[in-house]
């Protein structure tokens, strides 16, 4: 009996798998039916299950669950993608994987109903989203860049946040703190490793791509120059920690005073919060430095979107959850407050809530810090193999850290010839 | 001539249809399931498919990929080194035990068969999740045993030394009773004349196991020693559920790997091409084995 | 003495190997906090049945074990028949043409290692859109060449050719013969293959993590292990399922021990 309903699904979702979700005049919320399964991990899962209350007033006949099933979440999902039945109704995505699964057509087309809130989010994350014209994901949280530093230690050894404008003036100021603390504070973590994360921060700051429009690779550029020589000058410099991010020296380092300073994203409020309760009123916010004097003092670090399978039965009530938590000021803010969850909806930027006083930060109005310049963030070129590309660049980089910091250029040169030659991609003139 | 033997051939099929018809479902089943996908992944290993998208050819691509593949390296590299670690103490001790209870006066010998067997038949999930608890860092049983002896507890599953040690003490408890009912067998069926012989020769209990036992013995062993060296290469739930594989690669073996690589990446092409290459190793290393076990045999 | 010293030895080992399923045993009936409070309890205090409702309410476990029997049923149905059909063939067919060459190839099939079919099985699966049913898991393996062998062998020391003319003069239809004359007679073989693919059927973690797509399908094992992988679960929850996952399949162990035994030492021997 079971083995009969699933093929009328199968069918059905055969069926509706041609048409885009179309936006008809909608329908009285209260016929909107449907009994939607989610699937999301961590925090953002919890932010989503606390949006349902809110969701069910408007549409009281649609059901939400939200699993934060945390096993094999992306081989479970590519598995019921690629066999056609068992994906939930909406899922979770890294905005850095959106483009690998845009380009399969197992993904709802979202473009008629969702058009309309181009507008609303930044380009560099909307990019991602569409492919060959048509939409497929939502923006949700993003990750705009900043620099959070523990004010302590800043004032013990006579740091000033205002006085750092550059990297420059970042690794000198690193320096003198590691002079004046006697090597007892280093100034960032920066584990050979773990360079992954802090590598994408810089490049896309910079506007250094990996692949070109044509999705060429276009690594051995100027500005991807620029990154390697700051990163060199860094571990040249003897500012940084090798602690390997988010092992547990990592995280007992936000209780102690081994690190001084976190250049990351605006969700890593959420993680201090949630490991060193205690260290409130401590912290503080100063811009990301920039390449160059004047120069763009922000960038972007992670981020999610949502995203509706194509074999789903119940697509137009998946939508309308997604439209509600996502492309509404309300909820977004919602997300904010409770998670620390960034939202990439710019309307809401103008919401009064990012001009609050943060007590968790001494009272510094850090949600209008990282709001700042985020339209100018430039959109980062990001290929169906882009996590693939970044584990051979993290691999380089770990062995070129290790290994003495050999000439970038020569470096950049061969990182071209390996990506060209792994991914099957050629070279951009 | 030619034509004669022809309509014979035809005329001995036809009266034995019923042998080809009865034959015929396993064909069937091993062309859809066997055959086909066989072939299918021999084709695979020369491209690049994720299944949701169109298959690309890239020829011997995935061949110089696997060249410069340090996690393959290191997934094959942990596969020898867990074999190493368990295999010999597994078929010492199974061997061992089999002597034991082939012990003619020996009672309660159901019970002892069950006890050490019974670790081979339970899920391998619950298996994995009681040694979870038992492996526990701070209120795991063995670190606390360990600690009435006054040492340190130790890291067993968060130290990359020490997965793969405890992957192996999974892999003694869980097989060796396999082991020993396959000894076992063996022991019995070797007759009771030669050791008759032996004891009217003189020969001590000692000397009637060197010379007599473990010649016989020889076949089973190798026999056991290649299925599980074997078993160690493809073998997946232990560390799927006890590990996964880490922490970092350090308990990987290929069977995990080849795993994450087909349906955690979706890289069905060079999954195809690992599998094959590393299948054809296996196969060679197998029958060297059984040629030494050959030369060796008078 | 040497015997006292070889019970005291044998005992003690069998103490150590049954310790595990003792741990799991307690575990299932205690707290969460009892399970990982220092120093370990060795005996429930008390003994928390609560675990076992709170299994049956909140997981799929009744679900699953149904999944589990139903697909177990099936995969050895499917697969003795098949074996014994083919393996009497082979064995009481003499004359047919090209028997042994055919032999020959089913042998050479052993050789076959599955993770080399992994992909393209599932793929075939997805094609004619059978991912996500009960066929899924009973049917891809069950042409199991060791069965053949096995069941060959068998028929081929246990069944005498007489009784088959003697049936055939009698006029009983070929397929006749093979169900009510030669089937009777294989029945300890095929109960020993018969649990040894139970119990690898019903173990099987790996396909059942690739195939079953949805939860009403999920086998007991998926259950578990999905079950361990969620980031709320509370832990005597976990347990109390695996315990119920695992003394059906004990009890079975128990009762066939003889068949199981012999079933894997013949696969070895002869193979």
């Amino acid at each position: 009996m079971c083995r009969w309903a699933l093929w009328m699904a199968v069918v059905a979702a055969f069926g509706a798998a041609a048409e885009p979700l179309s936006d008809t005049p909608t329908p009285d919320p209260a016929l909107v039916r449907g009994d939607l399964q989610v699937w999301a991990w961590n925090i953002a899962a919890g932010s989503l299950n606390k949006l349902v209350p809110g969701f069910n007033e408007v549409f009281p006949n649609c059901r939400v669950n939200v699993h934060m099933s945390g096993a094999n979440l992306q081989s479970r999902f590519l598995l019921s993608l690629s066999a056609g039945v068992g994906a939930p109704d909406i899922s979770q995505l890294q905005i850095r994987e959106a483009p690998r699964y845009s380009i399969t057509g197992k993904l709802a087309d979202l473009t008629d109903v969702a058009k309309k809130y181009e507008t609303m989010f930044p380009a560099s994350f909307w990019q991602d989203c569409v492919y060959q014209g048509r939409i497929y994901a939502i923006p949700w949280d993003m990750g705009p860049c900043a620099v959070f530093y523990k004010r302590p230690l800043f004032d013990r050894y006579g740091i000033h946040p205002e006085a750092i404008e550059t990297w420059d003036d970042y690794i000198a100021a690193g320096k003198e703190l590691v002079a004046r603390s006697h090597g007892k504070t280093r100034m960032l973590c920066l584990a050979t490793g773990s360079l992954g994360d802090f590598f994408e921060l810089l490049a896309q700051q910079n506007n250094a791509q990996i692949f070109d429009a044509q999705g060429r690779v276009a690594i051995n550029s100027p500005e991807m120059l620029d990154v390697f020589m700051l990163l060199k000058k860094m571990f040249e410099s003897g500012i940084g920690a090798n602690i390997a991010a988010w092992g547990p020296e990592f995280m007992a380092s936000l209780k102690a005073d081994s690190v001084a300073t976190y250049p990351t994203a605006a969700w890593f409020g959420g993680t201090i919060r949630d490991y060193a309760p205690d260290t409130s009123g401590s912290w503080g916010v100063f811009r990301l430095p920039a390449f160059c004097p004047g120069g763009l003092r922000t960038s972007n670090l992670g981020g999610s979107v949502l995203v509706i399978p194509d074999q789903g039965t119940q697509k137009y009530a998946a939508w309308k959850y997604i439209e509600y938590a996502l492309c509404t000021p309300a909820p977004q803010i919602e997300q904010y407050r409770s998670f620390e969850l960034f939202p990439a909806l710019t309307t809401t930027h103008g919401d009064p809530f990012f001009d609050e006083d943060v007590p968790f930060f001494g009272g510094q109005k850090v949600r209008r810090l990282f709001s700042m310049d985020i339209e100018k963030i430039p959109p980062m070129v990001r290929t169906t193999d882009w996590m693939e590309a970044m584990r051979y660049i993290s691999q380089a980089l770990s062995k070129w850290a290790t290994g003495g910091l050999e000439d970038p250029a020569v470096l950049l040169g061969r990182l071209e010839d390996k990506l060209s030659r792994r991914l099957n991609r050629a070279i951009a003139p | 001539m030619s034509h004669a033997t022809g309509a014979s051939l035809r005329m001995r099929v036809w009266r034995h249809r019923h042998f080809y018809l009865f034959i015929s479902p396993f064909f069937l089943l091993f062309a859809v399931f066997g055959l086909y996908p066989l072939l299918f992944s021999f084709y695979l290993a020369f491209t690049k498919w994720d299944s949701l998208t169109p298959i690309e050819w890239v020829g011997l691509g995935n061949f110089a990929t696997m060249l410069h593949d340090e996690v393959l390296v290191t997934s094959l590299w942990n596969t020898f080194a867990i074999g190493c670690m368990y295999v010999p103490p597994m078929l010492i001790g199974a061997f061992l035990f089999a002597v034991m209870l082939n012990a003619s006066w020996l009672r309660f010998r159901a019970f002892f068969r069950a006890a050490f067997f019974l670790p081979v038949v339970t899920p391998m999930v619950v298996v994995a999740i009681v040694f979870l608890l038992l492996y526990g860092q701070e209120t795991g049983l063995l670190n606390y045993l360990i600690g009435l002896f006054g040492m340190d507890p130790a890291p067993w599953l968060v130290s990359e030394r020490w997965s793969k040690p405890s992957i192996a003490i999974l892999l003694v408890w869980r097989w060796t009773g396999y082991n020993m009912v396959l000894m076992l067998a063996g022991l019995q069926g070797i007759s009771n004349e030669y050791y008759e012989a032996a004891r009217m020769d003189g020969a001590n209990a000692w000397q009637r196991m060197w010379h007599i036992t473990m010649p016989l013995m020889r076949p089973i062993f190798v026999f056991c020693a290649i299925m599980s060296l074997i078993g160690t290469v493809y073998m997946f739930d232990e560390v799927f559920v006890l590990t996964q594989g880490g922490p970092g690669t350090s308990s990987t073996n290929f069977g995990l790997y080849l795993f994450n690589v087909s349906f955690t990446d979706f890289k069905f092409g060079y999954a195809s091409c690992m599998a094959y290459t590393v299948a054809f190793f296996v196969f060679i290393a197998s029958l060297l084995i059984l040629r030494l076990r050959k030369t060796s045999t008078e | 003495m040497k015997r006292a010293l070889t019970y005291i030895l044998l005992t003690a080992l069998a103490l150590v190997f049954l310790f595990p399923f003792y741990w799991l045993l307690i575990s299932a009936f205690k707290a969460k906090e009892q399970i990982f409070v220092l120093p370990p309890e060795f005996w429930p205090n008390p003994w928390r049945v609560a675990n076992f409702v709170d299994v049956f309410q909140k997981t799929h476990i009744v679900r699953a074990f149904f999944n589990s029997a139903f697909i177990a049923a099936g995969h050895c149905a499917l697969a003795l028949f098949l074996c014994s059909l083919a393996g009497y063939a082979f064995a009481k067919f003499p004359r047919a043409p090209g028997r042994d060459h055919l032999f020959a190839f089913v042998l050479a099939t052993m050789m076959i290692p599955g993770a080399v079919t992994l992909i393209p099985v599932f793929v075939v699966l997805c094609k004619i859109h059978a991912i996500n049913t009960y066929w899924a898991m009973i049917v891809p393996g069950a042409a199991s060449a060791f069965g053949i062998f096995w069941m060959r062998q068998y028929t081929m020391d246990n069944v005498h050719t007489d009784l088959l003319d003697a049936a055939r003069i009698d006029g009983c239809g070929e397929f006749a013969i093979y169900w009510r004359v030669v089937l009777p007679i294989l029945k300890p073989a095929l109960g020993a293959l018969g649990i040894v693919l139970l119990i690898g059927v019903w173990n099987n973690l790996m396909w059942a993590f690739i195939v079953l797509r949805t939860e009403n399908m999920y086998t007991l094992p998926l259950v578990i292990y999905l079950l361990n992988g969620e980031n709320r679960t509370p832990f005597e929850l976990i347990m109390a399922a695996s315990l119920v996952a695992t003394v059906p399949l004990v009890a079975a162990f128990l009762v066939f021990q003889r068949q199981f035994i012999q079933g894997i030492a013949a696969g070895a021997i002869k193979g």
